[in-house]
């Protein structure tokens, strides 16, 4: 019942961007590129993922068509539209300005 | 742009709810599949490769959910569900779902219907372009609320005042129109130049009248309504130009008025407003512009943009003295005036059924409770099942939507019909009665109470089903009370609020209806059985004021020599039928006016036999007659007991003249019963009658009179017969028996009393629903208490009067309540009522006593019901 709060589900957001803005994907592969490109570090679990998939959809970032994988088996595709694009640079840019702050917050505290 | 995608695609989402989800369940079995194989490769046995997979997913159904979520439309899909399981609760118990929807329809219909006449009549605008700038002009006194101008008053406003972009006056000016067929009259009024430039409005075909017309001599024009245009010249295109005979004048037409052209309304010789006027002609001004003492020009103007009424009136009271001292002037917009009498009835009808509607809330929420108390059990296994408080709340919430919806489609329908049945009960000359109509406005306003009503009487129950504790229900299996007492106090405060509100309503009708009666058996000052009233007027052109005479004198005789006539007379006017203020100024012989006053009294006109035909009494001296001549007055007794207290007026003389010749004495030789202007009227004013010999005053047009022994309408050939025997080219107009002059001057206090008296009616049955249903519900529940009574060896007796006390205790604390509320309520009743104060112990204390009896007769059958009791049933139950 409980769901992710503002930022991991605003990160998650941006990772899913990221992820899918070179080519189209489908859940299972963008869950597994975020585990490989973060060395594991980053968990997506499908009931965070599949909402979120979800939600951009109906965001109009995200579109979604069924195509056949290399298995030759059906799934569900997502590629970025236009405005998913756009969408991407501002959390790319918010991102960027969000952990440099954090970052020079912390190592002030360092000083 | 993109909200528009969004909402297409939410939209497909909704449409394709099947497919949607079908694609949900495949793409979340895609990734299960994927992690089993991942899971295989990594050397797990199928089996426990998949089972691995199915742990590592988590709970399908909660992503399928929160999946759903994320497309907002679960919101809409669980209305849905909600509502088709909210109509299969209402399917189970029809008879309760009926008793609720239809409490609901009545009280919804009635404010719908009433709001349609509210809607038509006050709140649509006046149908002339900007209508908010078109005011009325009076003059204004201690003595004269609201008095007409002068012609050359008025001319002097017009020349100087700046505040009006155009000003106009209007008087009443029948004309008759002979030619083809019986002679008739027609409603008409002479105009200055550029009225209907005042009001906005076009002529459809020719021109209206301007300064040219108001030359004595040019009068001789007249611009005819839609409606004269099409009854009397066939809708003739070429009518402009063509001369007619009105009142055997040759008028030429120079206009034709389009159809909607309403007649703004005025006060004297009034005409209703509406479509009401035939034709206009221009009026000239003629005479000395020095003497000014006749005042009988209505006034219209429209503001300059940006000037508000008051502005106006301060400037024309500046310029006021300048040529009519003692008065001040008055400046009321055009929308005040014509809706202004009738706004408070219809606010209290608001009102009214305003109450209504929230005793029918207060019905159904105690319904609701009732039967969310007996659905207990039901609501727990859903909490239980996972529910949340909030789907829980909104189901309870869809229910009663539903329940209110369906109350307001069927209220709906019957406001329809209400509507037709409104307009045609409202009162004689109720204004703007043909803009009434249920139309989109209505459509919305039911469409919203509804939805209000629905939440209001549907959030109570619903609050109260959600808060329970869970485990305490399960436990009770949904019988015991533990829950039941904040449910049964909430569900007889409703009830003490439906009494208190059905007695303020009662209390309404009550005041309405002591209104009603003192107005039926006041004295109206005549007797309107048998008689018949006519207008006739004689042309200037061809009536001379001593042919006039002649004629009035020959058709009197003819009247009072015909067989079926008791008495007929003709006077200036006739009681109730709007009056005129002729004031005149006099000096009474040996007596000298308080300082800064004069002797002043409305005067009439009045032949011997009109007081007899009228049945007004005699109440000193004698009716004046023929042989009198012009010398002989008649005054009422307002102006005997003001001017003569506690002496004789009959023999006294007055005189109109300042410095008077023998000749011009008057001497009051009767005195007769005084008539008020209308029933509803304060007091009499003072008045006198001069005999229609006199010189100084018009006798064009009178009113006639004749008394029979029978119908009156019988009489009305009578009267046609004489006049047309004298003049074949005169019409006889405005043929009316003097009880419906009278039943009309009643018609607004029974207009109120009835459909006040309706709604009281309809809240008494509510409250009387819901103290039932709280009486035979804690009967229900107190069964074993009484079998336990009983069985201890109470009497059946003792045990009805257990209940019976607990109804009354209800009704007398609603009853409390409501006679402090309609103190409270009192003043906004004032102004509607006739001889009752708005705080009558009568009608308090009959309100009082047959709440309580109707309370008492509620809680009858439940308390048989609990003397019924069988002790060893009840108490083998547990």
């Amino acid at each position: 019942m409980s769901k992710p709060s503002d930022l991991i589900q605003g990160t998650l957001d941006l990772l899913i961007l990221r992820t899918l803005a070179l080519e189209p994907k489908h859940g299972w592969a963008i869950a597994k590129r975020i585990e490989q490109v973060s060395e594991d570090v980053l968990q997506v679990t499908q009931g965070a993922l599949y909402p979120a998939l979800h939600r951009l959809e109906q965001q109009g970032w995200i579109r979604s068509s069924w195509h056949k994988t290399e298995t030759r088996r059906e799934a569900k595709f997502y590629e970025l539209t236009r405005a998913g694009r756009k969408q991407l640079e501002k959390e790319m840019a918010q991102w960027e300005r969000l952990s440099r702050a954090v970052g020079q917050v912390v190592r002030m505290a360092e000083d | 742009m993109r909200s528009w995608d969004v909402i297409r695609m939410r939209w497909r989402t909704l449409r394709r709810r099947p497919r949607v989800e079908d694609e949900l369940e495949r793409e979340l079995r895609f990734h299960l599949e994927q992690q089993a194989e991942e899971n295989r490769t990594r050397g797990l046995p199928p089996a426990e490769a998949r089972r691995a997979a199915l742990r590592r997913l988590g709970g399908v159904a909660q992503i399928q959910e929160d999946c759903r979520d994320m497309r907002r439309t679960n919101f809409i899909e669980n209305l849905w569900r909600d509502l088709r399981y909210a109509l299969r609760m209402l399917k189970k118990s029809p008879g309760f779902t009926v008793v609720i929807v239809l409490t609901l329809a009545l009280a919804i219909g009635a404010n719908s219907a009433i709001f349609s006449v509210i809607d038509g009549v006050l709140l649509r605008p006046l149908p002339y372009p900007e209508a908010n700038r078109i005011v009325r002009i009076f003059f204004h006194s201690a003595d004269y609320a609201k008095f007409p101008l002068n012609p050359f008053d008025f001319r002097d406003f017009r020349a100087r005042s700046r505040s009006f972009e155009s000003m106009a006056a209007f008087t009443r000016g029948d004309l008759q129109l002979s030619g083809s067929g019986r002679p008739e009259q027609f409603t008409g009024f002479r105009v200055t130049a550029g009225f209907f430039h005042v009001l906005g409005l076009h002529p459809a075909m020719g021109r209206e009248f301007n300064r040219k017309d108001e030359i004595p001599g040019n009068e001789l024009s007249v611009i005819l309504s839609d409606r004269l245009w099409r009854d009397r010249f066939a809708a003739d295109p070429n009518i402009i130009g063509r001369k007619i005979t009105l009142d055997s004048q040759p008028f030429t037409v120079v206009g034709v008025m389009p159809p909607g052209t309403e007649h703004p309304g005025n006060q004297y010789h009034g005409v209703a407003y509406g479509q009401t006027v035939d034709l206009w002609w221009p009026f000239a001004f003629r005479g000395n512009p020095n003497q000014r003492g006749s005042h009988f020009m209505e006034v219209i103007g429209r503001l300059k943009p940006g000037v508000a009424p008051g502005q106006a009136q301060a400037e024309m009271n500046a310029i006021v003295p300048d040529f009519a001292r003692g008065w001040h002037v008055l400046v009321i917009p055009l929308y005040r005036e014509i809706v202004g009498p009738s706004q408070r009835l219809l606010l209290v009808l608001l009102g009214a059924v305003a109450l209504v509607l929230l005793i029918a809330c207060a019905n159904a929420a105690n319904l609701l409770l009732a039967r969310a108390t007996a659905r207990r059990s039901e609501i727990a296994v859903r909490a239980a099942l996972g529910a949340g408080r909030r789907r829980l709340i909104a189901q309870m919430l869809a229910e009663s939507l539903l329940i209110a919806l369906l109350g307001g489609a069927l209220a709906l329908a019957m406001a329809a019909g209400a509507v037709r049945v409104l307009v045609a009960l409202l009162p004689a000359g109720f204004p703007r009665a043909d803009s009434i109509h249920t139309n989109a406005e209505v459509f919305v306003f039911t469409f919203l109470i509804t939805l209000g009503a629905g939440i209001l009487f549907g959030l109570a129950p619903a609050l109260q089903a959600a808060r329970a504790d869970l485990h305490d229900r399960l436990r009770d299996g949904g019988r015991g009370a533990t829950s039941g007492g904040r449910s049964l106090r909430l569900r007889n405060v409703l009830v003490v609020g439906e009494i208190g509100l059905a007695s303020v309503l009662l209390i309404g009708a009550g005041l309405l209806l002591r209104s009603f009666v003192n107005l039926l058996h006041a004295d109206p000052g005549f007797r309107p059985e048998h008689v018949l009233t006519a207008q006739i007027s004689l042309p200037d052109a061809t009536y001379k004021p001593p042919d006039a005479m002649r004629f009035y004198d020959r058709l009197l005789v003819s009247l009072n020599s015909a067989a079926d006539i008791q008495a007929a007379g003709v006077g200036s006017d006739v009681p109730w039928t709007g009056y005129d203020e002729n004031i005149g100024g006099f000096t009474i012989e040996g007596k000298k006016p308080p300082t800064g006053e004069d002797f002043h009294a409305r005067y009439h006109l009045a032949s011997p036999n009109y007081f007899r035909a009228l049945g007004i009494p005699l109440v000193g001296g004698r009716f004046f007659t023929t042989a009198d001549g012009a010398q002989a007055l008649m005054i009422n007794q307002a102006m005997a007991r003001s001017y003569w207290p506690g002496k004789d007026a009959v023999g006294s003389r007055i005189t109109f003249e300042d410095h008077p010749k023998e000749k011009d004495w008057m001497t009051v030789v009767g005195i007769v019963g005084d008539v008020k202007d209308r029933p509803t009227s304060a007091m009499a004013e003072m008045a006198m009658w001069w005999p229609i010999e006199q010189a100084f005053f018009p006798v064009q047009q009178m009113s006639v009179a004749v008394r029979g022994a029978a119908d009156p309408a019988l009489l009305a050939n009578d009267i046609r017969r004489a006049v047309a025997q004298l003049d074949p080219t005169l019409a006889v107009a405005d043929i009316r028996p003097m009880e419906d002059i009278a039943d009309a001057n009643v018609s607004t206090p029974r207009f109120s009393l009835f459909l006040v008296a309706l709604f009281a009616g309809l809240a008494l049955t509510l409250a009387a629903i819901g103290i039932y249903g709280v009486i035979a519900y804690s009967v229900g529940q107190r069964t074993q208490e009484f079998g336990l009574r009983m069985a201890l060896g109470a009497d059946p007796a003792d045990v009805m009067a257990l209940v019976l006390r607990q109804g009354v205790r209800l009704a007398l604390a609603g009853v409390g309540v409501g006679l402090i509320a309609a103190l409270a309520l009192g003043r906004v009743l004032r102004s509607l009522l006739y001889g009752v104060g708005a705080a009558d112990p009568v009608t308090f204390a009959c309100v009082a006593a047959a709440a309580i009896a109707i309370a008492v007769l509620a809680c009858y059958l439940p308390a048989r019901r609990a003397t019924g009791v069988d002790p060893a049933h009840a108490l083998r139950a547990e």
